[in-house]
């Protein structure tokens, strides 16, 4: 192996908000860009989306113009790993690097723009459940930060939390175990429900361990919908309010990016 | 598919072959390897760290990227100046290929001022790798009879270092 410098330069540590976690993208400089990040966290089932568009309709009804984003989105990447999904020929490094590699394509089509007009943008997963998900399947951890240097530390991460038990009820009632979800791909086992409960217990430590190291606003996600939506309102009107960015928002607020 | 909507990026380009290089580790590196078999790799993470530099990308995040590729036992760096690897290409093909060039930079709409301007930073950062990485340096220039004189020499000495298990086998 080509060892890692020791004072590598990674996506932990010493976060600015709205500056690269790590060396970035030297051809792209962001600083002084007005837009803001705004990242949910939280495992499949936990209600992001939900929050996430009311959220959003919240934003635009005061004047605030918002671009949405989420895994694997991109359109340089989906089809490749819709592909690699089905066919089950990737291991998990390279599945790292997809994922990384759509994330970093929507960052610099979407993200970035965004961000240099003023928009806020909402992101449905960020960094996070990548970091979680390859840490659980045993990939290196300071790799893994080193790998997502790139990206940009968001304004405000939110966490939405949960206990597994909650979890479960809720995913069953809702739609059903999904192979991914339940960390099949580890191979612990053909039974669904103790594989969900065993790998959705360890994404969860990964979540919590990393809540120190990125400043994660943990949300307790088992309360009712509007109580968890009130409670975000609050907080993201507190930091909107005391930044600089206007809510006229850009020319075009209805603009849909990427 | 990226490459042919011309809709790449320094880092996506990067991320999507240091992908294609760990699918390869993986199935074509590594097992011959434990086989004790020889590999020969046309193109290492080296061709990367110069080409994707070239384009943007951070030095030493290229470098953390591939810290999971084998360090090789031998790495050849075939040198050549830029007028003598512009002309060979254009003797074996008419159009230069639009990455090749580095058509997506945008230093030129000229496809061989772009690929002179592009493999003149790439050739910068090769020189750089050479004691970073310990490269051992092939006179491209010369015939290639004399080219493959030295590296055979090259090759025999790392094969008779007594850290290569005996029982290699030539493939």
């Amino acid at each position: 192996m080509i060892p890692m410098a020791e004072d590598f330069q990674g996506a932990n540590g010493n976060i600015q908000p709205g500056r690269y976690y790590g060396h970035g993208l030297p051809y792209l400089p962001i600083e002084h860009y007005p837009g803001k990040i705004i990242a949910v966290e939280g495992t499949d089932g936990v209600g992001r989306s939900t929050q996430i568009r009311l959220l959003r309709e919240w934003l635009e009804v005061q004047g605030y113009g918002v671009v949405e984003t989420g895994w694997t989105r991109s359109a340089l990447m989906q089809p490749t790993i819709e592909l690699a999904k089905s066919s089950n020929t990737l291991n998990k490094l390279t599945f790292v690097l997809l994922y990384a590699t759509d994330f970093a394509d929507r960052l610099e089509k979407e993200i970035i723009p965004a961000l240099k007009a003023g928009f806020v943008v909402l992101a449905d997963r960020y960094i996070f459940s990548a970091l979680a998900r390859a840490g659980v399947r045993g990939v290196d951890r300071p790799w893994l930060r080193s790998l997502y240097g790139f990206a940009i530390a968001p304004h405000l991460v939110f966490y939405l939390k949960i206990d597994v038990d909650t979890l479960i009820r809720r995913v069953l009632s809702a739609r059903g175990m999904d192979f991914w979800e339940s960390g099949m791909d580890l191979k612990g086992g053909d039974d669904i429900y103790d594989s969900f409960r065993t790998y959705q217990n360890k994404l969860l430590r990964e979540y919590n361990s990393m809540s120190d190291e990125f400043g994660f606003r943990v949300l307790d996600a088992r309360r009712p919908v509007d109580v968890i939506q009130e409670d975000l309102r609050r907080q993201v009107q507190a930091f909107l309010s005391s930044s600089d960015i206007g809510v006229e928002g850009p020319e075009n607020s209805t603009r849909q990016l990427g | 598919m990226g490459k042919k909507k011309n809709s790449l990026t320094p880092t996506t380009f990067s991320l999507l072959h240091a992908t294609d290089f760990a699918d390869r580790q993986l199935y074509n590196i590594v097992p011959p390897l434990k086989a004790g078999m020889i590999v020969l790799a046309d193109r290492y993470a080296y061709t990367a760290f110069a080409r994707d530099v070239a384009r943007g990308v951070d030095r030493r995040w290229v470098r953390d990227l591939y810290s999971f590729a084998v360090r090789p036992d031998l790495a050849l760096y075939f040198r050549v100046p830029i007028d003598v690897s512009l002309d060979r290409l254009m003797a074996r093909r008419v159009k230069l290929k639009f990455y090749e060039a580095g058509l997506d930079m945008g230093w030129s709409q000229n496809a061989q001022e772009s690929f002179r301007i592009f493999q003149g930073k790439v050739l910068d950062e090769y020189d750089r790798l050479i004691d970073e990485f310990g490269l051992s340096v092939v006179d491209a220039s010369q015939a290639i009879t004399d080219q493959q004189q030295f590296v055979r020499g090259l090759v025999s000495r790392q094969l008779e270092r007594p850290t290569l298990v005996e029982t290699a086998v030539n493939q």
